[in-house]
């Protein structure tokens, strides 16, 4: 592999030194990482000195409120990256995470317009959501169909439900619920902004912190292995799609507070999901998604377009330069990683 | 999922013959269902429009969707090389230069997305996925930029029009041209993917790349062309769609990536070992196409018909991994 080529002019030193050339390998990675690490944290200097208003309390929760619906779908699609291994067309993928979230958005909205209320409405978008995710979970672990097909085949229903159910239109809500989520706060925190920690602190517990979530990584690294060692795979991958779902219904309530209505096109969020969770690997030691570095790839990607706003340049840089940071962030990352590095 | 080589003793049995050829019984069964649900699917003037509009340019982006997927990769950024095709071409009419200088143009700017991305995967060693969703990005931006936000060109009478309807109305023995450039493309692609040198390294590329590696295949080299060839298949699709509808929508391009993506797939399923193939892409997109077209004939509105393809898909991927999973 072209890896290879790269990875001999990486170890420089001699090959019989295998101790040494792995350490200097292990030095190399950490440079490496230290390295993006450091380009965040210089464009962050950068907002910080010359973007007005950057560091103000007041523009750093607005930031993390406008980060909720990302970081809560993201962490959807990292929860099945880990479990269905991250290989990219025949590894864990959810495409159908924001068309889900779209659709229940829409039978959230839709349910709270015909008057019923706050619990019920709730109930069945959380409902709506796993339903989508069990039928994710049914193709891939029940059916074996490559997660890419399965559920682009489920973003295709998903959304198409969501088009029949609203028309295509804005449906207006207004719910009780909705108010505490738009106006409430706590600690001078915001209730979105509290959305994401509470969501994020439980995730990052779950997945590093429990035997649970050693067991899930270790269904996505090594299948057979896991089942080996006693491992339910089925269970463990079925979960996270099902997780999924349950992120989708979740950032749907979060997204119909925060434009206090359900509106369509809710798909397009589905590259930015992507890319919140493959760029969160640059910030783990073994480039593995994590929740932490998505969480730390979804406030940077919130920041980026903040910034970018205070400093008046047009939103229209946003995506490139989003896609550009992508990209020198995995090249850095693969060089890193040697010939492991690439698919 | 293991395969089992051994021909001599395996019986026929009857789900592995369903699974393998699931996709082709469905075909043939929401062909006469439609034939009898509508009394105008079956005719020629209809068959042709689905040709014309539904089938030929998704099926160039999908035949390079092929070769991507064939050699263990994958293109996101198909999208864009419509777009920057698209793009350049409708901007260099505009500017009043030629039909061809402008294909050429839309052509060059494909050649472009294409090499990107080979550049990012093969030197940086990018994996295709994170590469070309980058370029991908990117690409969105740049089409943002180039027209202060995403302000359509509309070119639909005068000198631009005329050389447009000189790329897609015109015809060759009663064949509009998008028909036979999608022929020679189809035959073409058949040719490089399943009778030649170079397609035989890129299916051992997606087999194994390991091994291809280390049997002398010049890996870099020829992935980077399969990425090339993949970006201009879609700025021939970007060149036919402004032609065809005489204008530059920027961003419309994305369209096209998950149904090629879908009908790519779907095609593999008529392989045991699941690997794409020209007839099988060819396939999945009559069916996605046939279904778009019989569901508007009988009356489902564009939102049911999403639901209705999305459905469909499901239940043929379900009939043809199941089935299979079932008979080994």
């Amino acid at each position: 592999m072209s890896a290879s080529v790269l990875h001999s002019e990486v170890a420089v030193s001699d090959e019989k030194q295998a101790a040494a050339k792995s350490a200097g390998r292990r030095f190399g990675a950490l440079v490496v990482r230290l390295g993006a690490i450091a380009a965040f944290a210089a464009i962050m200097a950068y907002f910080v000195v010359f973007a007005p208003g950057f560091t103000s309390t007041f523009n750093l929760i607005n930031v993390v409120e406008q980060s909720a619906i990302l970081g809560v779908l993201a962490y959807g699609m990292t929860s099945v990256i880990i479990g269905g291994g991250s290989d990219v067309t025949e590894g864990g993928i959810d495409l159908s995470i924001a068309a889900n979230m779209g659709l229940c958005a829409a039978v959230y909205a839709t349910l709270l317009s015909m008057g019923y209320g706050d619990f019920l409405s709730v109930l069945a978008a959380i409902a709506v959501g796993m339903a989508v995710g069990a039928l994710n979970a049914l193709a891939v672990v029940g059916l074996g169909i490559l997660p890419l097909l399965a559920t682009l085949a489920v973003l295709n229903v998903a959304a198409g439900m969501e088009l029949t159910l609203t028309q295509n239109t804005v449906v207006g809500a207004s719910s009780p619920l909705l108010g505490v989520l738009v106006s409430g706060s706590f600690l001078g925190i915001s209730a979105l902004a509290w959305a994401l920690i509470v969501f994020s602190a439980i995730m990052i517990v779950v997945v590093h912190g429990t035997s649970f979530g050693l067991r899930l990584y270790s269904v996505g690294g090594h299948p057979e292995s896991a089942r080996a060692a006693g491992i339910s795979v089925p269970f463990y991958v079925s979960f996270t799609y099902v997780l999924s779902g349950f992120c989708a219904a979740v950032a749907s309530i979060l997204t119909v507070s925060r434009l206090s209505a359900s509106t369509p096109g809710s798909g397009e969020l589905l590259l930015s999901v992507l890319a919140a969770a493959l760029l969160g690997t640059v910030f783990s030691r073994r480039f593995v998604p994590t929740m932490g570095g998505t969480l730390l790839s979804v406030l940077f990607i919130g920041l980026l377009a903040n910034g970018f706003q205070l400093l008046n340049v047009s939103s229209y840089w946003v995506n490139g330069v989003q896609g550009a940071l992508i990209l020198l962030v995995v090249a850095i990352t693969s060089f890193a990683r040697g010939s492991e590095g690439s698919r | 999922m293991s395969v089992s080589a051994n021909d001599t003793t395996a019986k026929v049995s009857l789900r592995g013959f369903l699974a393998k050829y699931s996709v082709l019984i469905a075909f043939a069964a929401i062909v006469i269902f439609f034939s009898v649900a509508s009394p105008t699917f079956l005719t020629p003037a209809n068959l042709f429009n689905v040709l014309v509009n539904n089938v030929v340019m998704l099926a160039i982006v999908a035949l390079g969707l092929t070769i991507v997927i064939s050699s263990g990769g994958i293109d996101l950024s198909v999208g864009v090389s419509v777009d920057m095709a698209s793009m350049i071409f409708v901007m260099l009419l505009a500017a009043g230069y030629s039909g061809i200088v402008g294909v050429a143009g839309g052509l060059g700017a494909a050649l472009i997305v294409g090499i990107l991305n080979a550049i990012l995967i093969t030197r940086l060693n990018i994996s295709p996925f994170l590469a070309t969703l980058g370029v991908l990005f990117i690409g969105q931006s740049t089409q943002q930029l180039a027209t202060s936000g995403g302000q359509p060109i509309y070119l639909t009478s005068g000198y631009a029009a005329d050389q447009f309807n000189a790329v897609a109305r015109t015809a060759l023995f009663g064949v509009p041209t998008p028909v036979i450039v999608l022929i020679v493309l189809v035959v073409a692609v058949h040719v490089l993917l399943h009778r030649s040198v170079f397609g035989r390294y890129v299916q051992a590329m997606g087999a194994q790349p390991g091994v291809a590696w280390y049997s002398g295949i010049r890996v870099p080299r020829e992935l980077s062309t399969v990425h090339v060839l993949c970006a201009l298949l879609a700025g021939v699709t970007g060149i036919l769609l402004s032609a065809t509808v005489k204008s530059y929508v920027p961003l419309s391009g994305n369209a096209f990536l998950l149904d090629a993506i879908g009908a790519t797939f779907i095609g593999t399923t008529l392989s045991r070992e699941r690997k794409p193939s020209v007839i099988g892409t060819l396939l999945g997109v009559l069916l996605l196409a046939i279904v778009k077209n019989g569901l508007l004939l009988v009356g489902w509105n564009f939102y049911w018909q999403q639901v209705g393809i999305g459905v469909l898909v499901f239940l043929v991927l379900a009939a043809s991994f199941g089935l299979r999973r079932a008979a080994h």
